[in-house]
């Protein structure tokens, strides 16, 4: 009776009921995302989109728009950046560097701008560690377009995809376009992280992009269970953080409730310590 | 190939730098500061409030700068600059708030030591001790005649040729918070216990001196005033303070907005709650008691009439 009591409050909380249903869908996109992320080996870009996005961020802070444009607008211009620089998988390291630190010091001075020059007092907070309880309503359509849009991009892209990211060379003499290919996953890519960034801040955004889909690998063989566990995973990590971090308000200190990106990485790492163990103990057995 | 990748870095590092300097620009650096006269003694105040009761004792012998002086950044989040640190070399008397509030002065202090600056804590002047949690002092009535009296006996003691005037001036200054008295004792006598919803604790003490039953909890404000998110249960009980019309006004700090504060500022519209803004930072054109004056009439206005004032006139 206690769980049913706790489902009915959190629902009719109109700032977590939305941050439930923003942070659901968010994880499918990075879990999905994710996986190829994994296989690819671009965790590394996919970490620096989300440093990126956060100059978009504060630069849309100081101008009052909604920070979710400015996370997928900066970041749009630097993954295609990073797409571009590298070709290789060796050039890509140092590309994704580069634009990471250009971006990164002109974000160092914005965020001090934000701090001098506006009163948007939560801004570099709510930007580097994420505050999805304050996501306006009005972030919720947009959300779910974009969100549209890469699942759309992942779905049509699926077979080149998987082909390309698993042996590009064989790809590549089939007549796989590789390049566009892996062009059009970085806007997908781009979406995830960015959106991510907005649920669980742009530092931690990594976490429910590679974290879910890292141990959905080690669980699964074929990708599309890959896929589906990792999404699972996702979404079972922000609900439960969420719910956690409404829980607590009544944890010391008490009445200020603890964040929520917090509980996130929390359960993203037990979630990925769990797929190790399993895995450990399948090839022992084997 | 490589060629074109590098036009791409360089396009790319020219468009950066072009996007900082306009920025830089558009912002606007402040103007040229005259050299500090030879008869006039340089006083500064971490907050432009303070600065203000430094030139109304100091008068024509001292020469009053700010240092938080722009009404629409939030104090709590500021950073110095090396104006800053220039002007407070320059100081022989600094007046500062204290309780964390502008801990960015104790490092500017110890950065530019001297003997011969004083310098005058508010936290101290008023015997508010370190746990103090609310650092909005300055809304508190009894707080700047103190400081005026403390400022004059610092003056007097670097000018004591001039002692005579000081104290006159801090008398007179003490005099002309008359009218904000009367206008708070008014407030206090017609609504009493009257519930105001507030954003941010920053004119807390003038709310409390008015009688007036601050409802908002204190973990939402002191949130807020963190640059934190105030936890979905206290946003709730906000929310319905203002809904279900309980609140009379939502006094809203100006100089604190986020994206919780603005949604108050929808709800309040959306119910006909009347807003009263609020800043921590003295607005231009006002000296302090005029100011505060003006503030508590918004309330009264508010209260009384339903009439919103979110920016003072």
């Amino acid at each position: 009776m206690a769980l049913l009591t706790l489902v009915r409050d959190l629902l009719q909380t109109p700032a977590v009921a939305t941050a439930l249903w923003i942070g659901s869908i968010v994880a499918v996109v990075s879990g999905c995302a994710g996986v190829f992320t994994v296989v690819r080996g671009q965790s590394f870009a996919g970490h620096a989109l989300g440093d990126v996005g956060s100059t978009g961020a504060a630069a849309a802070y100081l101008t009052a728009v909604q920070p979710l444009y400015g996370f997928l607008g900066i970041g749009l211009l630097g993954g295609l950046a990073i797409d571009r620089l590298g070709n290789r998988a060796r050039e890509r390291d140092v590309a994704t560097g580069i634009v990471l630190s250009l971006t990164m010091g002109l974000s160092a001075l914005l965020l001090f701008l934000i701090t001098e020059q506006t009163s948007a007092t939560g801004g570099p907070l709510s930007i580097l560690f994420g505050s999805i309880f304050t996501v306006a309503p009005a972030v919720t359509l947009p959300v779910e377009l974009f969100s549209l849009l890469a699942l759309g991009l992942l779905a049509v892209l699926y077979r080149p995809l998987v082909f390309a990211s698993l042996s590009p060379e064989t790809a590549r003499a089939r007549g796989v376009r590789v390049g566009l290919v892996g062009t059009l996953f970085m806007v997908a890519l781009v979406i995830a992280v960015e959106e991510s960034s907005l649920v669980a801040g742009a530092l931690l955004s990594t976490a429910l992009l590679i974290g879910p889909a890292a141990a959905a690998v080690n669980w699964t063989r074929q990708i599309g269970h890959t896929l589906a566990l990792s999404a699972f995973l996702g979404v079972a990590a922000v609900v439960l953080g969420i719910v956690l971090s409404y829980e607590s308000y009544f944890w010391p200190p008490l009445h200020r409730g603890w964040p929520v990106s917090f509980f996130i990485v929390m359960l993203v790492l037990v979630e990925y310590i769990a797929s190790r163990l399993w895995r450990r103990r399948r090839e022992a057995t084997a | 190939m490589t060629r074109g990748r590098a036009y791409l870095i360089a396009g790319l590092v020219a468009l950066l730098v072009i996007a900082a300097a306009a920025l830089v620009f558009a912002t606007g650096s402040p103007a040229a500061k005259p050299a500090a006269q030879q008869k006039t003694l340089v006083v500064l105040g971490a907050e432009n409030e303070y600065a203000n009761v430094l030139a109304q004792v100091g008068g024509r012998y001292v020469r009053a700068i700010g240092i938080m002086s722009n009404p629409s950044t939030d104090p709590h989040t500021y950073e110095a600059s090396t104006t800053n640190a220039r002007e407070v070399a320059q100081a022989s008397l600094v007046v500062q708030n204290g309780l964390g509030y502008d801990s960015f002065m104790q490092k500017l202090e110890a950065n530019a030591p001297s003997t011969r600056r004083i310098i005058l804590t508010v936290a101290s002047i008023v015997g508010a001790p370190p746990s103090t949690e609310n650092p909005h002092l300055w809304y508190r009535p009894s707080t700047m005649p103190a400081v005026a009296q403390s400022v004059a006996k610092a003056l007097s003691q670097l000018e004591p040729q001039h002692k005579s005037y000081f104290a006159r001036r801090a008398a007179a200054f003490d005099r002309s918070l008359g009218p904000w008295r009367q206008a708070l004792a008014k407030l206090r006598q017609d609504f009493h216990g009257a519930k105001v919803v507030v954003t941010e604790p920053v004119a807390d003490y003038l709310l409390q001196a008015a009688g007036l039953d601050v409802a908002t909890p204190w973990s939402f404000q002191a949130a807020v005033m963190n640059g934190q998110d105030p936890s979905p249960q206290d946003v709730s009980t906000v929310d319905s303070l203002i809904s279900t019309r309980q609140a009379k006004v939502l006094v809203y700090n100006l100089q604190a907005v986020e994206p919780t504060t603005e949604s108050l500022l929808a709800i309040a519209k959306a119910h006909q709650v009347p807003v009263v803004g609020v800043n921590e930072t003295m607005p231009a054109g006002f000296d302090y008691q005029h100011w505060m004056l003006a503030e508590t009439q918004a309330l009264t206005a508010a209260i009384g009439q339903h009439k919103s004032e979110v920016h003072l006139k």
